[in-house]
């Protein structure tokens, strides 16, 4: 995705990602595409660690993909780890314009059920956004890594810091 | 699913007026086994019903109540009863002239069977 499209799209996805936040009741919250650009994000620090989840995100998502390929177990759905404390919730979901990402972290504030439910209401919503109904321009292998962290730029720019 | 959970389920959606009943897992907010109603979706019923049990739970331990039992909403079309405990939980939405005394009886049965 260029970084003209992240800055459009990171804009329409505030609210989305702040209702799914709120009705959630999620701690942490990311999207991001199938190449790991960041596209939203609540509740982290720092540029540092949402590069990281961002990428093992994209990495998870391919695994995942390729995994239910191979045993014919068809698309899958969500990955779900239960700790001690925090919960990890991380699931796909495909627009006309490109797979995304949501990954997203819980305490005993929220279950599974929840954020799922609610997963499923953000998906609807972003897919019922216009700039997601048609592919977007591919970015060229060359200019990849500088449009990879247009994201980062866009949600850790000044006017975005307090979490969304 | 369980001999236990199956016949549970089935006295519990046999009660007349009851159109959908569920045994929730309130830890995960995720339906355990459900006989669903037209319409009705169980993993949506199953995640707020849960979040709703545990923090109505969470505010009556807090006002120094000890843990919650069961609750009931009344709605425009009929009524929706939860019981169980924190880790369970047996859900049903029944019609609004339904024999309420029936039904509350039946989930107490169920809360007990499923312990």
């Amino acid at each position: 995705m260029r970084r003209a499209d992240i800055a459009r799209l990171s804009e329409l996805l505030r609210e989305p990602m702040r209702i799914f936040v709120r009705e959630a009741r999620a701690r942490i919250a990311l999207l991001v595409n199938a190449s790991g650009q960041v596209l939203a994000q609540h509740g982290f620090a720092g540029r540092y660690h949402v590069m990281n989840v961002a990428a093992l995100a994209a990495a998870t998502n391919a695994s995942a993909h390729a995994l239910a390929e191979i045993t014919g177990a068809g698309r899958w759905q969500y990955m779900h780890h239960a700790g001690r404390r925090w919960q990890l919730f991380l699931a796909p979901f495909v627009t006309p314009a490109e797979t995304l990402i949501l990954v997203t972290i819980f305490d005993e504030h929220s279950t599974l059920g929840l954020v799922e439910l609610f997963f499923q209401k953000l998906a609807a919503q972003v897919r019922a956004l216009p700039e997601f109904g048609e592919a977007l321009p591919a970015v060229g292998a060359a200019s990849f890594e500088h449009e990879l962290e247009a994201g980062l730029d866009r949600v850790f720019a000044p006017d975005q810091q307090g979490g969304g | 699913m369980s001999d236990v959970v199956a016949s549970t389920l089935d006295r519990l959606s046999h009660v007349p007026g009851v159109r959908s009943a569920l045994i929730v897992d309130a830890e995960a907010g995720v339906p355990v086994a459900s006989e669903l109603g037209t319409g009705a979706s169980g993993t949506a019923m199953a995640a707020l019903t849960a979040s709703l049990f545990r923090r109505t739970d969470q505010a009556v331990r807090e006002a120094a109540l000890g843990g919650l039992g069961s609750f009931q909403l009344e709605t425009e079309e009929g009524h929706v009863l939860v019981a169980g405990r924190p880790e369970l939980i047996v859900v049903v939405v029944a019609d609004r002239d339904a024999q309420l005394g029936l039904i509350r009886l039946e989930m107490d049965r169920a809360v007990e069977a499923l312990q």
